[in-house]
């Protein structure tokens, strides 16, 4: 009887350690915003990650504003990797940061799940949003209600080798998209013959990303009112032709995994394209990588005889489950005010969103940054109601194969759009 | 059966049987106690309560691990594929009936996945397990440096297969090593992650290589375990190593091979990581690289769709099952190797 005891005390020794452990391993620190041991006020602050010269300078900006609120510590941490699903997914458990990032191009979704904290109660006269370029700060707008302040954009404009221009002959920047393919012909170099170009005239990104801008002179459209996609349109395929037949019939343009290379970035710099449409994140890129480059930058050819640029930008918003509202709203302001965008913009790794700064920096009188700057006041910000992410994977599929001539344009943009919209329309 | 393998079983080469018997002997024998038992009711009633009782006590960490990960979850899946799921901005359940799983039928991508899955099973699973077979019967001869080649076609097995997935990366690059290696050859080359009818292609030779060593393992084991007699009595007939493999090897394997089979098809099924990682979590290009968990991870987390998602998991499981079930009746009823 004994010995029976001893077993059962054993058993309930070694299940109760083991579901102690089990226990403590699950218990979990409660994330989010809260109080430090030194009574600071702690706000989380989350984005995703960028160039080490960048993360520096966003260290410089969070510095200086724990100095003038020495009440308010930030902890900011960096989501490597697929950031919205991260983000998505502790939104839903209760874990996510204070204030985080939020392209534009996913703010309407986000904001029509009500899970943002409206900012418009929060802002004071001194924050000035009248200071705002307003097309970016209406990306982060629905229904007049405010829920982000734009941290930065950027804006598409043509990068060119300039050595490779005065080899082919070539004065200045294409003015037209028609001259643009004339001159990718002429800076097209295949010296083995093999029908693989060693370098492209045109470096291409074949996302709809980089595509949409060029609908709007034509007069067509990404998604119609309903926010359903609507990009099959004939406008659209006038558009998007000359791609196409820069990249099949003339092999005057390449695609970066052509060439083994990532972006358009690195096909520019390692010299296998001669002109590249990229925003301006690509600057401090080629400078760092390939200081022997000799390369302009100016405002991309018109397009059906309009001006068009896509504008690409990331605003702060703030969560509503957050617990530090107040102190999360001084990092907000901070960040996006004069002072905070000024650090955050010095060094032109993207344009600030406010005119005063823009000005004060004088990024409109920069060689390399001015087209950028001269962008913003005819850009279209990337952004299409709800259902973008949707409609964005389901054009990038089909129009690759269009690209490879495995199908037409035609046909590629119409399977796009019916499968995109079926998906709509099964997900509401 | 082979006719050779029925001939040495008569002769009494082959133990199993024997062993069959012999086993089941003694569970009839410990049976037959048990059925003596009740003679003392209530005594026994309480020493095998008391018995279970702390049998239970030992496995609680676990069945509760167990059950709170793995069976908890499941029957979780299965409620939420019945549901229309709302997760962000205050979570909501909707009980919509069947609606997940008719909308996956008229789902064009679910079709893309369920055909590149199944492309991908019907041409890894054969090859690795030919391949896996070759191997180990390589190994199992007499050839010199036996163990370093066991160790060298064992490495991709033991490395993690993100990493396998990124280094195949560099190598399929337009410019990387395969392309190079092909080009010195005067072969084609060819674009293998960014064109969407080699991408897949792509993906299959990287798991063959890294998986069917694995397999090769277990033949390997098995292959050993059978008695160097039947070869001889198989010698002495006048076979020679191609028959002896054919009649011999082969048939003594089949229940190695219904396992190979079935862990490669479920595996294979299963693929997610390295079409992730491929094509970046969109399943590109043009959905080639698609398959049904990349598909459902991204209904599950990039759409927050728990509840379709959970359909097509059911789905899948469902698919894996019928096609184990189709295998065993296969392979017949035999049992595992011991």
């Amino acid at each position: 009887m004994g010995m029976k005891i001893n077993k059962m005390l054993a058993a309930v020794g070694v299940s109760g350690m083991l579901l102690g452990t089990a226990l403590v391993g699950c218990s979990s620190d409660s994330s989010g915003g809260g109080e430090n041991e030194d009574g600071k006020t702690v706000v989380e602050l989350a984005g995703w990650g960028s160039s080490p010269e960048e993360e520096k300078l966003l260290k410089e900006t969070i510095a200086s504003f724990e100095e003038k609120h020495p009440d308010i510590e930030v902890k900011h941490e960096v989501i490597a990797d697929q950031y919205m699903d991260v983000t998505k997914t502790r939104l839903v458990g209760g874990e996510a940061a204070d204030v985080f990032y939020l392209d534009a191009l996913e703010a309407p979704s986000l904001i029509d799940t009500g899970v943002l904290e409206p900012l418009d109660e929060y802002v004071t006269e001194d924050f000035d949003v009248e200071d705002f370029e307003e097309p970016l700060l209406n990306a982060f707008k629905i229904d007049g209600t405010q829920y982000g302040f734009p941290k930065d954009f950027s804006t598409l404009s043509l990068f060119y080798n300039e050595s490779a221009f005065e080899e082919a002959g070539l004065e200045g920047p294409p003015e037209t998209w028609e001259e643009l393919g004339e001159y990718a012909q002429k800076l097209t170099v295949d010296e083995d013959g093999d029908g693989q170009p060693e370098r492209f005239g045109l470096g291409l990104s074949k996302e709809l990303a980089r595509q949409f801008y060029k609908f709007q002179p034509y007069g067509g459209q990404v998604v119609d009112d309903n926010g359903k996609a609507a990009f099959a349109s004939e406008e659209a395929i006038a558009s998007l032709k000359p791609v196409i037949e820069m990249y099949q019939e003339d092999q005057s343009a390449g695609l970066p995994s052509d060439v083994g290379t990532d972006w358009g970035g690195d096909m520019f710099g390692q010299g296998k394209a001669a002109m590249v449409i990229e925003g301006n994140w690509t600057i401090p890129f080629l400078e760092d990588n390939f200081s022997d480059l000799n390369f302009t930058t100016a405002e991309l050819p018109t397009i059906n005889g309009e001006k068009a640029t896509a504008a690409f930008t990331v605003a702060y918003v703030m969560n509503k489950q957050s617990e530090v509202k107040e102190a999360s709203w001084e990092l907000i302001s901070y960040l996006t005010g004069k002072e905070g965008m000024e650090t955050w913009t010095s060094k032109g790794f993207a344009l600030p969103t406010r005119k005063s700064v823009a000005e004060e920096l004088g990024y409109d009188e920069d060689p390399l940054r001015q087209s950028f700057v001269e962008g913003a006041s005819y850009a279209q910000p990337w952004q299409a109601g709800k259902n973008l992410p949707t409609i964005m994977t389901n054009f990038d599929n089909q129009f690759i194969s269009a690209l490879l001539g495995e199908q037409t344009l035609e046909e590629a943009l119409q399977k796009a759009q019916e499968t995109a919209n079926k998906e709509i329309e099964s997900s509401n | 059966m082979s006719p050779l393998l029925h001939l040495y079983q008569e002769r009494g080469v082959n133990m199993d049987p024997v062993k069959k018997e012999d086993r089941s002997q003694v569970f009839q024998k410990r049976g037959s106690k048990q059925k003596k038992q009740p003679k003392k009711p209530k005594k026994m009633m309480t020493k095998t309560f008391k018995e279970g009782f702390s049998g239970y006590l030992f496995m609680s960490p676990t069945i509760f691990t167990i059950g709170i990960f793995v069976v908890i979850p499941i029957l979780y899946a299965l409620y939420l594929s019945f549901n229309d799921v709302q997760l962000l901005g205050g979570i909501g359940y909707e009980f919509i009936g069947l609606d997940n799983y008719t909308r996956s039928f008229d789902d064009g991508r679910a079709m893309i996945a369920l055909k590149n899955t199944a492309e991908y099973v019907l041409i890894v699973v054969p090859v690795q397990t030919c391949l896996a077979l070759l191997l180990a019967a390589a190994l199992n001869s007499n050839i010199r440096g036996k163990n370093a080649f066991r160790i060298i076609f064992f490495l991709p097995t033991v490395t993690s297969s993100a990493v396998l997935t990124i280094i195949f990366m560099w190598m399929y690059n337009p410019d990387g090593l395969i392309n190079t290696f092909l080009a010195f050859l005067q072969l084609p080359t060819y674009n293998w992650l960014a064109d969407p009818s080699i991408a897949l292609k792509s993906i299959m030779i990287m798991n063959i290589w890294a998986t069917a060593p694995f397999f090769m393992v277990i033949y390997l084991a098995a292959m050993q375990d059978i008695s160097d007699s039947v070869y001889e009595a198989a010698t002495i007939d006048g076979a020679n190593w191609w028959q002896k493999f054919i009649y011999i090897t082969i048939p003594i394997l089949k229940p190695v091979t219904f396992f190979v089979v079935v862990m490669g098809v479920i595996g294979t099924f299963q693929l997610f990581d390295q079409s992730y990682i491929f094509s970046g979590g969109s399943g590109g290009p043009n959905n080639s690289t698609l398959t049904i968990v990349l598909l459902i991870y991204q209904y599950a987390f990039k759409s927050l769709d728990m509840g379709y998602a959970s359909a097509l998991a059911v789905i899948l499981a469902i698919i894996i099952m019928v096609v184990t079930l189709i295998q065993k009746k296969f392979f017949g009823e035999e049992k595992l190797h011991d």
